[in-house]
């Protein structure tokens, strides 16, 4: 009893410590969310403010087309004063790291207690060297394949679980007109797959390596995921390669998710939100996802995910109101608000039974997982990624051995002089 | 003398008649005085200051940069003229200059070609044709991108795209094709939508030219026994020449610097076999946060347009005096 009790003043305490804060002023974000994020990012932001009345939010919106890290650097350089900023890519987080445009947050981290709202993997996506420098809000299974259950239920095919059945499951696909992936090649979200396939034969470590270019991209590791992916076209998985790089993202969205004509697509949690939202499905009942099949290579227990965070700005002139913001981004409540959009929170606070059961699965899926990372288009340096996914639309059109020893040596020439 | 030799002595004889308006409106113009220069250059002064930000110091800045290598938000370092080097070094940049050659020329031969023949069969029914005028010069003035989306809905490679949706339905199905996927014919189909962007602009310039060409030299033809084949050729093609000519100047350098439909339709893919010098160029800079070398291309194309405007630009002025 009276441990309980002492238990309760802790918290009560810790709470105050974190109230003690200043949370009053202007907290300037520069937020560049689009569609129903930026939504669930207003909401957030209202909440935390009816919270703290003596708080105003400010948003600075980056101008630009295509990769909005340009417009980012803009206001950055641009000498434009700001407190936070939202960012998703790790190689982002180190560009600004090693400008001092970002500071570290491990005051902010331990005057909140983050560590009992974060788990160490969480942290460690976000730590460089001895310091932290972000606070995940949200995330995405990045080893998820999305398909539409009555697709599935046509071919009398049920989810596959491991490589073989994966594979197996081509045949009644194709038999029922479905074409079994609907892969993306025009832009990026082909790479989903090589990088899955790289999880799964290698696994995190040695994808890690090759993020830190420790192994070069002519590694065996390597090439064997493009041998694997080979076997996969010879199997029939997919589209003519003309048919895959006039292929966006939303076009294997709709195919998959709305027009039933192909059964699996990867691509992010966002598409949950638009099959709920513009297709008008039942998450769960007219789709779903399952993780990518296991290969029995030691490396089915990994998960690849993407995730939005949090960076305190060097110009920051409220830290104060920074790190309330922080913590309360993986509070209960603000995992509650995050739910609504069908968005999942990395936080231990947050109520699973308030996620529709895709989000569930995938949040159980990376929750279990013994080694997270994160996807590895986003941590390299920004004209490997380039080369890297214009090297794999020529893998797609020549998937023979020759080509592979081509391509992963074109690769490799530019991570070369990319680091 | 037969109206196609009166059509091909009417150059000089419109000429002389211009210089003669030239001479009489010099003998007629306001002398300046050296009391007037001060309000002259308060005049013109807020025109030269916004022409100084916004054109004179952006291009000095370019410039400026493609002598650095900037990576990302990393400190610039002096790096002379190699970031040039590196540009002729460059496999990729080497086929974007390939690109552009392929994409200017394709596009400015069809948008002024077609332009042109539709001028000419417009201007056999001036009234009837305004109509089908007015919709194919606002093509002209939708943007890029709105257009862009367009025709990503008429390429699509699936069922939706409505391209191969008209080739099933009219029994062709078989030619239904990925179009921009395909590197053999990504660019072309980008091509095709950019000329359908253009094509307005030099129906409206050769239409004009046309309408000029006074009444009687057809009728004169058509007397003498020419067919309309014969005035076309003799008469309407050469003498609307001059809108034809002006077409294809601002064609041309409306499609060296042409970026936002090729970032629409196919983001430079696939395998770059759309990425012309102005796409290199954002690739380079906002994607790969390579400022510097991005700046160096973006110099190598200004001196391709000034390369084709400056002499067509003193040629023009020579004939203004």
């Amino acid at each position: 009893m009276l441990l309980g009790a002492a238990s309760i003043m802790c918290v009560i305490a810790g709470a105050h410590g974190a109230q003690a804060e200043d949370v009053t002023g202007k907290l300037v974000i520069i937020d560049w969310l689009g569609g129903s994020e930026a939504d669930m990012m207003h909401k957030l932001e209202a909440d935390f403010a009816s919270r703290h009345p003596g708080l105003v939010f400010k948003e600075i919106i980056p101008q630009t087309s295509g990769d909005i890290r340009g417009g980012i650097r803009q206001v950055l350089m641009g000498g434009e004063q700001a407190d936070v900023l939202i960012d998703t890519w790790p190689s982002f987080r180190k560009e600004l790291v090693a400008s001092s445009l970002i500071q570290p947050i491990d005051k902010i981290w331990a005057d909140n207690n983050l560590d009992s709202k974060l788990g160490k993997s969480w942290k460690a996506l976000a730590t460089i060297g001895d310091h932290n420098y972000g606070v995940t809000y949200t995330f995405g299974d990045r080893s998820e394949i999305w398909y539409k259950t009555s697709t599935l239920e046509k071919a009398g095919v049920t989810p596959p679980k491991t490589w073989d059945e994966f594979v197996a499951s081509f045949k009644p696909l194709r038999a029922n007109g479905v074409v079994p992936m609907s892969v993306s090649a025009k832009v990026w979200a082909h790479a989903a797959w090589f990088e899955s396939m790289l999880l799964r034969t290698s696994g995190a470590k040695v994808m890690r390596k090759l993020i830190a270019h420790e192994i070069p991209w002519t590694d065996d590791a390597v090439k064997a995921v493009f041998k694997k992916w080979a076997g996969l076209l010879k199997a029939g998985c997919c589209n003519d390669s003309n048919t895959m790089m006039a292929l966006n993202w939303d076009n294997s969205a709709d195919a998959v998710l709305k027009a039933g004509t192909a059964a699996y697509d990867m691509f992010g949690m966002s598409l949950n939100t638009r099959a709920e939202k513009q297709y008008g499905m039942v998450p769960g009942k007219d789709y779903s996802l399952f993780q990518f099949p296991s290969m029995g290579m030691g490396h089915d227990d990994e998960s690849m995910v993407d995730s939005k965070e949090l960076n305190l700005l060097s110009t920051a002139q409220n830290p104060g109101a920074v790190g309330a913001f922080m913590a309360y981004m993986v509070s209960k409540d603000a995992a509650a608000i995050m739910a609504k959009y069908g968005m999942p929170s990395p936080s231990t606070a947050a109520d699973i039974s308030l996620y529709d059961p895709v989000v569930q699965k995938a949040v159980e899926a990376v929750s279990s997982a013994k080694d997270v990372e994160f996807v590895l288009g986003d941590q390299l340096p920004a004209d490997l990624t380039s080369e890297y996914r214009v090297q794999m639309q020529k893998f797609l059109i020549d998937p023979s051995d020759a080509n592979i020893d081509k391509i992963t040596a074109a690769i490799e020439a530019v991570a070369a002089g990319a680091y | 003398m037969g109206a196609t030799a009166r059509a091909r002595n009417q150059g000089p004889a419109v000429a002389s008649s211009s210089n003669r308006t030239g001479s009489r409106k010099r003998a007629g113009s306001i002398a300046w005085s050296k009391g007037d220069s001060g309000a002259a250059w308060l005049l013109i002064g807020p025109l030269l200051l916004l022409f100084g930000i916004s054109v004179v110091y952006p291009l000095i800045e370019t410039i400026r940069l493609s002598f650095f290598d900037i990576r990302g938000m990393a400190p610039a370092r002096f790096n002379g003229i190699g970031n040039y080097f590196a540009l002729m070094r460059d496999e990729n940049f080497r086929h974007s200059l390939l690109a552009t050659l392929q994409w200017t020329l394709a596009s400015t031969i069809l948008a002024v070609g077609i332009g042109w023949l539709l001028a000419m069969v417009c201007s056999l029914a001036p009234r009837r044709t305004l109509p089908f005028r007015v919709l194919i010069f606002a093509a002209y003035g939708v943007s890029e991108a709105v257009s862009g989306f367009m025709w990503l809905g008429i390429y699509r490679p699936d069922t939706a795209g409505m391209l191969n949706a008209l080739l099933g339905a009219v029994g062709l199905g078989s030619l239904a094709h990925p179009w921009l996927g395909d590197a053999n014919t990504a660019m072309w189909a980008v091509i095709v939508a950019y000329v359908w962007t253009q094509v307005g602009l030099p129906l409206m310039m050769c239409f004009a030219s046309i309408q000029s060409i006074p009444a009687s030299l057809i009728e004169a033809a058509h007397i003498d026994g020419a067919s309309p084949a014969a005035a076309l050729r003799h008469i309407v093609m050469p003498l609307s020449l001059p809108g034809a000519r002006v077409a294809t100047f601002i064609t041309l350098l409306a499609s060296l610097k042409a970026f936002d439909l090729i970032f629409i339709l196919t983001g430079g893919g696939p395998v770059r076999s759309t990425e012309t010098v102005g796409y290199f160029m954002y690739r380079e800079s906002m994607q790969n946060f390579k400022l510097g070398y991005g700046a160096a291309s973006t110099v190598v194309l200004l001196a391709a347009v000034l390369l084709v405007s400056v002499p067509a630009i003193i040629k023009r002025t020579e004939q203004a005096k």
